[in-house]
């Protein structure tokens, strides 16, 4: 078991008792798990989601920096980690607020070991895809970046199924021109189809075939 | 006391029979006199006529005042007597009742009349009867003084002091006009003041015969019984009554007659003729009767006598003739006096008139103050209540607003031992439960538990109903109980701190402990709550603690941002509040607490007291007096 890497579960709670129940149910689980005592604290950290997958579960009320607080500094840095928070008895508004803000999900507590099982299994599936679309994106951009500006607006036409000819009237260029620089995109890409290329270009930035 | 009653029942029976027997002789008497009358009224008509003729009937009224055989026995000599002595007329006896002799005078059908003194004033002023003769008594004497009265009482009674004497007694007689049977005494009672028709004296009138009367003196049912002069007397020589069983009254010692007499004495029966007789037959029937030789009895007739001190009497009694007296009498008196009884009616109506208002006016504000107490009472006992149901409101509102957080705080305890639970289940079954990490579920889930059981503890205390019980505390002991409890009650709570000022020590008040506490709880969690609306949840509180004229000051301090004037003057209303989920109670309730035991509670920013920070709320509470705290302490420690 050692030997495969589990998830690695995060949690940042201000009780420290409760906290090391928590670490306690989890590891129980055959996860890895990792307590920060506030907010200030994981942010030191500043622990990489571990490519196996792993989430943060995140008390929604603390002194000093609050689980929100924490929750906004993550999105805006981009940190890849699907944020589970944990709420008392009447926390209702903060956690719609804190679903508003992106958060996966929202555990009751005291809640029950399946429901925390199945919520961090979701937010570790959820975190794996993240990382491989991460990864797919990270991809499709470099090869992207060895497109000429020119080739990378033919490349988006084309992609939007258009003619060679449609793209030369719309680019205002020859035929020939087109055909040349669809030769190179073929070359640096590996495909040349309009389907093909719209993959490439989705994955880099979801927004790259809205109308510019 | 069976004996007496046997003998009342003996004597009412005896009464009653008697009285039946009277009573059939008085209607078979009636009917006699009925039935003579009827017969005679055929040949009356012819007789009138025959009269004037000088010749045949005359007939003559009689007053009955015995049965009518006595009476046709006593007085049939007599007419026998006259019609000898009239030659050629025969003379017919009638023996009529008062109501009898009136029909039969006014239908002209008599002649004569044969009357007693008072009967005849009576029928002199109504009928014109004329008196021919007076009889005398029987003992002799002169015809002026013939009829009297006499009052006796049996032997075995009390006798009576005069006539007056027999005020207030029942007094028997035969008839209310009988003249020598009532009026004579009646007469004598007027002039003594004694009006016996008002109820002075209770009258029995027992109707004739006179031994009726006798009859109810000697059975008891009359303390007095009126004779007439001389029956007494008589009576005791036929043998009908012992001697000595009765005593008179008042005897008179200067009576002209041999017989006992409580009255003086009047003149005797009269003979009358009635108006239309012809004065010859008048005057031949008058010598005739004063010739006559006296009767079996004694009795003779003589001149007719002088009836003035008859009519004197029938005037005092106020009676027929002089009936019209009693009418004339209240009559004049109104003429003469209408102003004085009319004013008198006057005075009386409006004094009526004004009891009545008086009464309804009393009545009036009675039951407008009736209805008042009443509205006052309901308005305490509805006090009473909204004050219990308050008190109670104030322990669970208090309850309330610290229960938000304090649901929250149970959680994380409860939460936890659940964590632990759960895996701990897990591992057992998956065996791979280590030692250490059993030890240290366990004793996370022992100091868990300890601390939601110490938590509800503080809750408990709050919600438990309970009796307000004052007693003496040290206002710096209640501050730091109040704020390790308020501590024990969040989990993170932030730090207060405590500052006891010197003038505190051995300061003491008297109070419910728990109740300030509650108030201080409050107040803690007031500034908590605006530290977390500031977002600054970690922000230490103060609780300042002085003693200023009297009065010790628990003043807890936030820094949260200072109230504006508007919401300060609105602090203490009930449902005003500034928070997000306040119920806008905890603050009047607090009032309250504070109030009833004679303190205030007041809301201040800090800077206005020379401090940093946001708003100070103060509780004053008066400081018991030293001979008070001396007195307390005395009964502390009895030494």
């Amino acid at each position: 078991m050692n030997t495969t890497p589990v998830p690695v579960i995060h949690v940042v709670d201000d009780d420290v008792v409760f906290l090391r129940s928590l670490l306690f149910l989890l590891e129980g689980c055959g996860f890895e798990a990792v307590g920060h005592e506030s907010a200030e604290a994981f942010l030191g950290a500043t622990p990489a989601l571990a490519p196996q997958g792993g989430c943060l579960l995140l008390d929604i009320r603390m002194p000093r920096m609050s689980g929100l607080e924490l929750q906004r500094r993550m999105v805006s840095a981009g940190s890849p980690f699907p944020i589970v928070f944990m709420t008392g008895h009447g926390d209702i508004e903060q956690a719609v607020q804190a679903m508003k803000g992106g958060a996966l999900d929202f555990l009751q507590k005291p809640f029950k070991e399946q429901a925390l099982l199945d919520t961090v299994n979701r937010a570790v599936e959820a975190s794996v895809e993240r990382q491989r679309r991460r990864v797919r994106q990270e991809e499709a951009q470099t090869i992207l970046e060895r497109l000429s500006p020119r080739e990378r607006k033919v490349a988006r036409l084309l992609a939007l199924g258009l003619s060679n000819k449609e793209v030369a009237r719309d680019l205002d260029i020859s035929d020939n021109t087109v055909h040349v620089h669809r030769q190179r995109i073929t070359e640096k890409i590996g495909s040349g189809h309009a389907a093909d290329l719209a993959r490439v270009l989705l994955r880099a930035d979801p927004a790259g075939l809205d109308a510019s | 006391m069976a004996k007496m009653l046997k003998a009342f029942w003996r004597n009412a029976s005896r009464g009653g029979g008697q009285k039946l027997r009277e009573d059939c002789a008085l209607m078979s008497r009636q009917l006699i006199v009925g039935l003579c009358l009827l017969l005679a009224a055929s040949a009356w008509g012819r007789e009138a006529t025959k009269l004037a003729s000088g010749e045949a009937h005359i007939h003559v009224g009689v007053l009955a005042v015995l049965d009518d055989q006595d009476t046709q026995h006593q007085w049939q000599p007599l007419l026998d007597g006259l019609s000898t002595a009239l030659s050629g007329k025969r003379l017919h006896l009638h023996p009529l009742d008062p109501v009898g002799m009136e029909r039969a005078l006014k239908a002209n059908e008599l002649a004569f009349v044969i009357t007693n003194p008072g009967h005849y004033v009576v029928v002199e002023a109504r009928h014109g009867a004329t008196r021919i003769a007076t009889q005398t008594a029987a003992e002799g004497g002169d015809p002026a003084h013939a009829v009297g009265s006499t009052v006796v009482v049996r032997a075995d009674r009390p006798l009576p002091e005069g006539l007056a004497g027999l005020k207030g007694q029942r007094v028997a007689a035969v008839a209310e006009q009988a003249f020598g049977g009532y009026q004579l005494v009646a007469a004598e009672w007027v002039r003594e003041g004694i009006d016996a028709e008002s109820g002075d004296v209770e009258r029995l009138f027992t109707g004739y015969p006179m031994t009726r009367v006798l009859d109810a003196v000697l059975q008891g049912r009359a303390d007095a019984a009126i004779l007439r002069t001389c029956l007494l007397e008589r009576w005791i020589g036929e043998g009908r009554l012992k001697p000595g069983v009765l005593r008179v009254v008042a005897p008179r010692p200067d009576s002209r007659l041999p017989c006992q007499t409580s009255t003086s004495l009047y003149p005797g029966w009269a003979f009358a003729a009635s108006p239309h007789v012809p004065p010859d037959l008048a005057r031949e029937v008058a010598l005739a009767l004063l010739t006559l030789p006296p009767d079996a009895q004694g009795t003779r007739w003589s001149v007719p006598a002088d009836y003035q001190r008859v009519h004197d009497v029938l005037r005092t009694l106020e009676v027929e003739p002089y009936a019209f007296l009693r009418a004339t009498r209240l009559e004049a008196l109104a003429r003469r006096y209408w102003f004085v009884i009319g004013g008198a009616l006057a005075l009386l109506a409006l004094g009526m008139l004004y009891t009545l208002r008086v009464e309804a006016l009393v009545k009036r504000s009675t039951a407008e103050l009736t209805r008042s107490l009443d509205e006052r009472d309901k308005l305490t006992r509805e006090l009473e209540k909204d004050r219990e149901a308050m008190d109670h409101l104030s322990r669970l509102s208090i309850l309330g607003e610290l229960s938000a957080t304090l649901g929250h705080e149970l959680n994380q305890p409860l939460a936890t031992i659940a964590n632990y639970t759960a895996s701990l289940q897990r591992r057992v079954s998956q065996k791979r439960l280590a030692d250490d990490a059993l030890k240290q579920a366990l004793q996370d889930i022992g100091s868990e538990a300890e601390r939601a059981a110490h938590m509800l503890q503080g809750i408990r205390a709050l919600a438990r109903k309970r009796v307000v019980q004052r007693r003496r505390c040290d206002p710096s002991q209640l501050a730091s109980e109040a704020v390790a409890l308020f501590r024990g009650l969040q989990a993170h709570a932030p730090e207060v701190r405590l500052q006891i000022d010197s003038s505190c020590v051995g300061a003491a008040v008297m109070v419910d402990a728990l109740q300030v506490q509650q108030v201080l709880l409050n107040l803690l969690k007031n500034a908590l709550d605006a530290h977390r609306l500031a977002g600054m949840d970690a922000a230490p509180l103060l609780c300042r603690l002085h003693v200023q004229s009297g009065q010790v000051c628990l003043a807890v301090q936030d820094e949260g941002p200072t109230l504006s004037d508007e919401q300060r003057a609105h602090l203490f209303e009930p449902f005003f509040t500034t928070k997000p989920d306040g119920l806008g109670l905890g603050l009047p309730i607090c009032r309250t607490i504070v109030e009833a035991h004679g303190g205030a509670l007041r809301a201040r920013p800090a800077d206005e007291i020379g401090h940093a920070g946001g708003m100070v709320f103060e509780v004053w509470l008066p400081v018991l007096e030293a001979a008070q705290d001396l007195l307390t302490s005395a009964k502390d420690n009895p030494s």
